[in-house]
């Protein structure tokens, strides 16, 4: 059975937030400035992004809500009655809610009977692994049409009273923590939706999903992304162990960690996934028309692109699209907020019969996910 | 048209045209061989971190000690490296010449790497008759016997695959490990200026490696040889290196 992406929708809480107004919305740690913020917002380049809260660092946006006005986009632009939709699958770092799945609440707020439901948990990669088990699912007949939805909210981890709190944490007893504020100036906040179908939408262009991909090195490599824990080779308690949650979050347990160091590993793990698909012949980069990467260009050593360059499989600079620049890193939603813009925007000409590479890594232990996609009307 | 399963056709990598990039160009047969050695690469560099020394590096808690040990283990195999390196120069023939200039210059460069070794071990605090004693670890004697037996064979191409694990690893030593080791331990320069060289000329080194790969790996059966030498030499060094726990024990 072949399925289709037929519909895509987004959802960007607030306006769009400068580089210079990012530390009025997360706060200023104790009233002070970061030292880092400015070299790590050029690093990563993004000139806007949005956030689901407000100067007050009061939340606007509930992860629930944003995703289910993503859906709700996606839902109103498809041309299937909503009773069809028949499963739910939702993909978040962090739901508002623990417990139960986010699926749960996010089906509830949408209304939609008697769906199944999954919930994928992970980070970036998440909603791969949640657009995966929906094209299997169709691709098994089960069902003949799938919302799959992703949502991010990762402000609420950012926010100065995070740090403030952390009293006994690296954070507070280093002069500089590049691991606990790196992703402070990176993430933000957004929601994106896909409508898969077993039939192309009767008018416009839909997505054929040639094929998902995805390898895990967790087996090998240390943990490079993560919250629960406080960042101590030498201590191995995560955030349950301490006698109450207030310890685990002096102690920073629950800050958001990235393991700077361990970064290069990515890459490098993108790369390998990406020439086991092409010596598999899954992936032929001669045929790709548009390469969507979660992540940038610029963040690749020069010297391993050069490489692929010399193999003969690199995939041209300007077959490269991403509007990370200007929606922000919203983590598992960036995929489908990229799709969504991609489809609509006038920066890329996208025609029928065109191939589109897309690629999400997660750093979080080093999963790298990749899918192609084919642009296909009725 | 597609019917939306994975194709896998053929199973074979991709040939594309030739491709050029700062003057390398390379041929269809060594372009294939460059990804499968790529991955090879990227294979073995992961699996490092699961070796106890180096898995030390990514978390932090690598000491003086351990950077004692890791230079008093790879010693030997940086002497026998030049063994390997001039065996195989004098086993090309006349057909090869230009291969076998370029790795005799490649020897004289390398061949006395080992003292510089022993240099940062007594700056690491070691003592000089310790590191000179050292015998060759387990995973240093099958590595060496592995590339004397190669190298022993005529015209040995197929030791390409070796130098790039190697010299890649060379580059990493320089690129990743030896600044962080002097962060961790507290050791100066002096300590890590093993590793710091051969960072040097990586440019140069590179486009060298493309050109010999492009004359040799002309056909299936050279990248094949190419690309077997490449991972037996990834996993006995990843081997001499998780031996390297059996000294502290």
């Amino acid at each position: 059975m072949t399925v289709y992406i037929t519909s895509t929708g987004s959802f960007l809480p607030g306006p769009a937030i400068s580089v210079d107004q990012v530390e009025n919305i997360l706060g200023a740690v104790h009233g002070k400035p970061s030292s880092l913020r400015v070299q790590i917002q050029k690093a990563n380049k993004i000139e806007t992004r949005h956030y689901a809260i407000d100067e007050q660092q009061k939340t606007t946006h509930s992860n629930t809500e944003m995703a289910t006005n993503a859906a709700e986009q996606c839902l109103d632009r498809g041309f299937v009655h909503r009773d069809k939709v028949s499963m739910l699958a939702v993909a978040s770092t962090q739901g508002d809610l623990p417990a139960p799945g986010m699926a749960s609440m996010v089906q509830a707020e949408l209304e939609l009977p008697e769906v199944e439901i999954l919930t994928t948990h992970g980070i970036c990669s998440s909603s791969i692994m949640a657009l995966k088990a929906a094209w299997n699912s169709l691709r098994l007949e089960e069902h003949e049409a799938a919302l799959v939805v992703s949502s991010e909210l990762a402000s609420r981890l950012l926010k100065k009273q995070r740090y403030e709190a952390a009293t006994t944490s690296t954070f507070a007893a280093k002069r500089i923590d590049f691991s606990t504020e790196f992703l402070r100036w990176m993430l933000s906040d957004g929601a994106g939706a896909l409508l898969l179908q077993n039939k192309p939408a009767p008018k416009g262009f839909s997505l054929r999903i040639d094929w998902i991909r995805g390898f895990s090195h967790a087996h090998a490599l240390p943990t490079c992304m993560s919250v629960g824990s406080a960042g101590r080779p030498e201590d191995p308690r995560t955030w349950q162990d301490y006698d109450t949650y207030a310890e685990a979050e002096q102690d920073g347990a629950l800050l958001l960690r990235q393991d700077v160091r361990l970064l290069d590993n990515l890459m490098r793990m993108g790369v390998d996934g990406y020439l086991r698909l092409v010596e598999e012949g899954v992936s032929k980069p001669s045929e790709v028309d548009h390469f969507l990467c979660h992540y940038s260009s610029h963040h690749f050593r020069n010297k391993i692109l050069e490489m692929l360059d010399t193999a003969g499989v690199g995939i041209p600079e300007e077959k490269w699209w991403t509007n990370l620049y200007s929606r922000g890193n919203t983590g598992s939603a960036s995929l489908f907020i990229m799709l969504d813009e991609f489809l609509r925007t006038e920066e890329v000409t996208v025609k029928e019969g065109d191939r589109v590479l897309c690629f999400v890594p997660e750093s979080g232990r080093f999963n790298t996910t990749y899918l192609q996609l084919t642009v296909v009307s009725e | 048209m597609n019917d939306g399963e994975i194709s896998i056709e053929g199973g074979g990598s991709t040939v594309t045209q030739e491709s050029e990039h700062e003057g390398v160009i390379l041929n269809p047969h060594a372009q294939v061989c460059l990804q499968q050695l790529l991955r090879i690469w990227l294979g073995f560099e992961r699996d490092l971190s699961k070796v106890p020394l180096l898995r030390r590096i990514d978390l932090g808690t690598y000491t003086v000690e351990d950077h004692q040990i890791f230079l008093r283990n790879i010693r030997q195999q940086v002497i026998e490296g030049s063994r390997w390196i001039t065996r195989t120069a004098s086993s090309f023939d006349r057909d090869h010449s230009e291969i076998r200039s370029t790795i005799i210059s490649h020897a004289v460069d390398e061949h006395r790497d080992y003292e510089m070794l022993e240099k940062d071990y007594v700056a690491s605090g070691g003592q000089l008759e310790d590191i000179l004693n050292m015998e060759r670890n387990i995973g240093s004697e099958a590595l060496h016997g592995f590339l004397m037996h190669r190298s022993s064979r005529p015209n040995p191409i197929d030791l390409l695959g070796a130098m790039w694990i190697i010299e890649g690893l060379g580059e990493k030593m320089a690129n990743s490990w030896a600044e962080r080791i002097q962060e961790l331990t507290g050791l100066s320069e002096d300590s890590t200026r093993f590793m710091t060289y051969h960072g040097e000329n990586d440019s140069d080194h590179m486009q060298r490696f493309y050109a010999t790969l492009n004359s040799v790996c002309v056909n299936e059966k050279a990248i094949k040889s190419i690309v077997k030498t490449s991972k037996v030499v990834a996993r006995l060094y990843r081997l001499q290196l998780e031996e390297i726990e059996y000294d502290i024990q």
